[in-house]
Parts: C-alpha cells; structure tokens; sequence
C-alpha cells in the first residue's frame, strides 16, 4: 500500500505548484476518483438536510458533485452551484445524480459571485490542497463573503493530521513529532504531505478483487490504494499535494480570516455591543460547531448583522 | 466475476458518456455570477449574453422551492436575461401574487432555458468568460486576478 509521504512547498510560486501538484493530477484521475466518491458523511448530509426550502448555495470544490443531490430526504428543495477547478471532475458533476446540476469552472481562490449571494456555502476537502497559510485564509474568507450576511452558513471540511483507527492510511511519524513540538506554540500547525493516488493503465489494467469501499463499510476520504491490484502494465502513480490539518488549526484559520474581513467572531451577544444610533452595521461569524469526523477536521459557521 | 470486478473500465466508459450529455448554463446560476476581474467592482453585473446556444430542456417543478429562492433573485438582472434569450414571459416588476401561473413562468426561465455555448460579457471592463459544452469558464489568468 502506497504511504502518505512528507514534503515540503519549495516553490516561489504556489499556483505553479498546485497546478503541477493539484489541478493536473485530478483532471488526469478524474473519472476513476469519481468512482471512488459517492458517499456523503453523516455531518455534510445533516448540514445540507438542516436548510430551509428555497435556499441556495455553491459547493466550492464540488469535485464530482457527490453533495449536489442531497438533501436526499428533500430532493430539489434548494439548489446547490458546483465549482470547481478540474474541468474533467465538472464535467462528472454535471449530472450527479443523474439529475442536470449547474457547475463553474473556476478557482477556490477566486469570488466570481454577487456578494453575499447564497444562502450557504461548503467546502468539503478542498481547502487542504492550497499550498500556504496565505492562501488557505483566502479560500476560507471566499466563502465568508460567498454568503449572504445577515444568515449565510457554511461548512469546511478539511483532512487531519489525526487519522481514524479504520484508515489504513500510513502517517510519517515526524507529523506527529511535529505535532508536538508546536503544541507548546500558540500556533497549530500542520504538516505538508504528498498522497500518491494509483492509477492503473485503463488497456493493461486487470483488477483482481472487488473493491472494498463498495461494501459499504465506513472508509477513510481518499482511497489511495484503489488500483494497486492491476497487474500488466505498471501502474502510473499521482503524487497529490495536502495540506494536513493540526488540532485547532481550522478554528485559527476562520479566525484570522474573518478578523481580515472586520468580522466580530462569536454569537450576536459576543464583543462590545455598539451604542445605539450608529448608522453601520456591526458583521460577525459564529463558529457553531466544530470537531473531527472520520480522518477531518470541519467547521459549521453562521454569520450575523446586529 | 471479472465485470463485477472491473469498476475501474466501467467508469471511464461511464464518464466518457456523460461527456456527451454535459448539460448548460442556467439563468439561476447566471443571477449569481458577477465579474470578478481584477478592479472590476462595481457595474460588473450582470454579465451579457454573447453568441448564445440555447436548447430547453424539462425539469421538475418545485413551488416550494421557487417561493422560498424569490427574495434571492436580482429581478431586472433575470427579465432582462430571459429576454436575452429570447423568453419575454416574466413581468417587468415580481407581482405580489405567486399564483402557479407564475412560478410555472419563473420554473421555466430559472430551470429550463439551458446556455450550451457561447459567452458572458462583462458590462462594466468586457471581460469575456466563455461557455463550452455548458460550464461557464469564470477562471482569470494569473494577472487578471484581484
Ligand atoms: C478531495 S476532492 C473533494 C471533492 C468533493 N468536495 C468531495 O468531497 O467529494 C478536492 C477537490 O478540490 C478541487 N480543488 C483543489 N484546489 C482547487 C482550487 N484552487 N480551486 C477549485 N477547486 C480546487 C479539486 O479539483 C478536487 O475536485
Ligand atoms: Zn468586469
């Protein structure tokens, strides 16, 4: 089985690196990732069941566009805009479902909206492929300002350092040294990684066995391993880019970008209430809940006018 | 056993499929959009319709859905879209009334009017972002970035 192997960006340009590292390996592995991503997790699936009727909201980083269709309880009861940068993913995401969606070709990084348009935003697995702090804040505030301010809600997910028992994932132990060398720091701070994706030749390529994940058995996001069985043919090997996540590094993140963006972090009770009569709004985020679920960090974020 | 076995084939067959069928650009998504070139800031919506290739495609109806997503909609930006493409059904000004008459009208300019080529034009700095084979192309080169 393929490991997950450190790394480091040395590189002066970060969009040349993720081009190379990120957008050219997803469009290559396009149709056999897709056959790799098609169960929701529980938490974005309650998330997207929790919106009322009527609302609208942009998927950024929609890959095939597995969230596209739910909720599946309430089908076509809001609609959600995929966006992402793999053209070849999109053209997947299109008819996820096998229901006609509404996809973008565009950059994470990008704001290609009217501000405040939508009514929620997700981010799921995306965010972890910028390859700098800089950057990852960006992507974090593009989808603060994605939705409306006076109810807009959101939720990232993005890859841990801290992996599920299940994962059958190889983590180099200087992640975790890493890890706690900067515990004592105020700052968490994760590790970069290169996560090989196999990619057995389509002519040459025999798979012997089934694929576990189609059992159906809680697995972890990104099955590196699929096609390692093909024989023949030797198997072409992606090396992808993550960014993973320290404990406490999401959170960070929100609030360095929204302290940039001027917003009050925390409920509408939060910070000095301002004096009556000020003509300006006063703008917030709340973080309302955040944790880890199966190998990811996530955060669920509200904003609020007062 | 080995079709059972061979998700991976199946696949590529399977998106090389939907390739073909890759559907369009829908005035929802129209309404949401804006140009984000670099110091493009204002009168950057909504974008124009250039060479359009249009094809009407049936999708499920949902009231709820249409009524809930109203207040959301920049209205003149949708009329005027819809005219565009050549559909005059909305009023001028969204009535009071949301009778099914009605969201049977929106249900139709928002879903089914389905933009398969061609481009969108940035009102304010002309900004040209193409569409093929459906999806919007809204990627800037490096220096057009904000
Ligand atoms: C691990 S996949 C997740 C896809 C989907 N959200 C899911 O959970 O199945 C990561 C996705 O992020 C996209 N991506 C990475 N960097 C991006 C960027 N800068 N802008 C837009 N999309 C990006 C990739 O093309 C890919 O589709
Ligand atoms: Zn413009």
């Amino acid at each position: 089985m393929p490991e997950v192997k450190p790394t480091t960006v040395a590189s002066e340009n970060p969009q040349t690196y993720e081009d190379v590292h990120v957008h050219a390996v997803y469009d290559e592995i396009a149709p056999h990732f897709s056959s790799t991503r098609y169960k929701p997790w529980p938490i974005i699936a309650a998330f997207l069941s929790s919106l009322p009727t009527g609302s609208v909201g942009v998927d950024l980083g929609t890959g095939n566009g597995k969230y596209l269709p739910l909720p599946s309880d309430r089908p076509g009861a809001v609609w959600t805009i995929g966006l992402d940068r793999s053209i070849n993913l999109l053209k997947l995401a299109k008819r996820a479902g096998d229901v006609d969606r509404e996809v973008v070709w565009g950059d994470v990084l990008d704001n290609p909206w009217r501000r405040g348009a939508f009514d929620y935003a997700i981010s799921i697995a995306t965010i972890h492929h910028l390859a700098t702090p800089e950057r990852r804040k960006v992507a974090v505030q593009r989808v603060l300002e994605a939705i409306c301010p006076s109810h807009g809600r959101a939720l990232i997910y993005v890859w841990a350092i801290e992996q599920d028992e299940l994962s059958k994932r190889n983590i180099p132990t200087d992640a975790d040294e890493d890890r706690r060398h900067t515990a004592s720091t105020d700052q968490a701070k994760g590790q970069d990684v290169f996560v090989p994706w196999v990619l057995a030749q389509p002519a040459e390529a025999k798979p012997k066995t089934r694929r576990r994940e189609k059992s159906g058995q809680a697995r972890t996001p990104e099955p590196a391993e699929a096609g390692a069985e093909a024989q023949q043919a030797p198997p072409k090997v992606f090396n992808r880019y993550y960014h993973m996540f320290a404990k406490g590094e999401l959170c960070e993140l929100v609030a360095d970008a929204a302290k940039e963006l001027g917003l009050t972090l925390g409920d509408t009770s939060s910070g000095d209430v301002r004096e009556t009569g000020q003509s300006s709004k006063e703008h917030g985020v709340q973080i309302v809940q955040d944790g880890w679920e199966r190998s990811n960090y996530y955060v669920e974020l509200r904003r609020w006018e007062r | 056993m080995l079709l059972e076995a061979c998700s991976l084939c199946y696949s590529v067959l399977y998106s090389s499929i939907l390739a073909v069928l890759a559907g369009m650009v829908r005035l929802i998504t129209h309404n949401l959009l804006a140009c984000h070139a670099k110091g493009c800031t204002s009168n950057n919506f909504p974008l124009q319709f250039q060479d359009a290739a249009i094809e009407l495609r049936d999708a499920e109806f949902n009231a709820d859905f249409l009524r809930g997503f109203l207040p959301r909609i920049e209205w003149p930006a949708l009329v005027g879209a819809a005219r565009q493409l050549g559909d005059a059904s909305l009023p001028a000004e969204q009535p009071e009334m949301l009778d099914d008459e009605f969201l049977q009208k929106l249900h139709h300019v928002l879903l089914e009017i389905h933009v398969e080529e061609g481009a969108m034009v940035c009102p304010n700095c002309k900004h040209v972002y193409p569409i093929s084979n459906g999806i919007p192309n809204m990627l800037l080169a490096e220096h057009e970035i904000g």
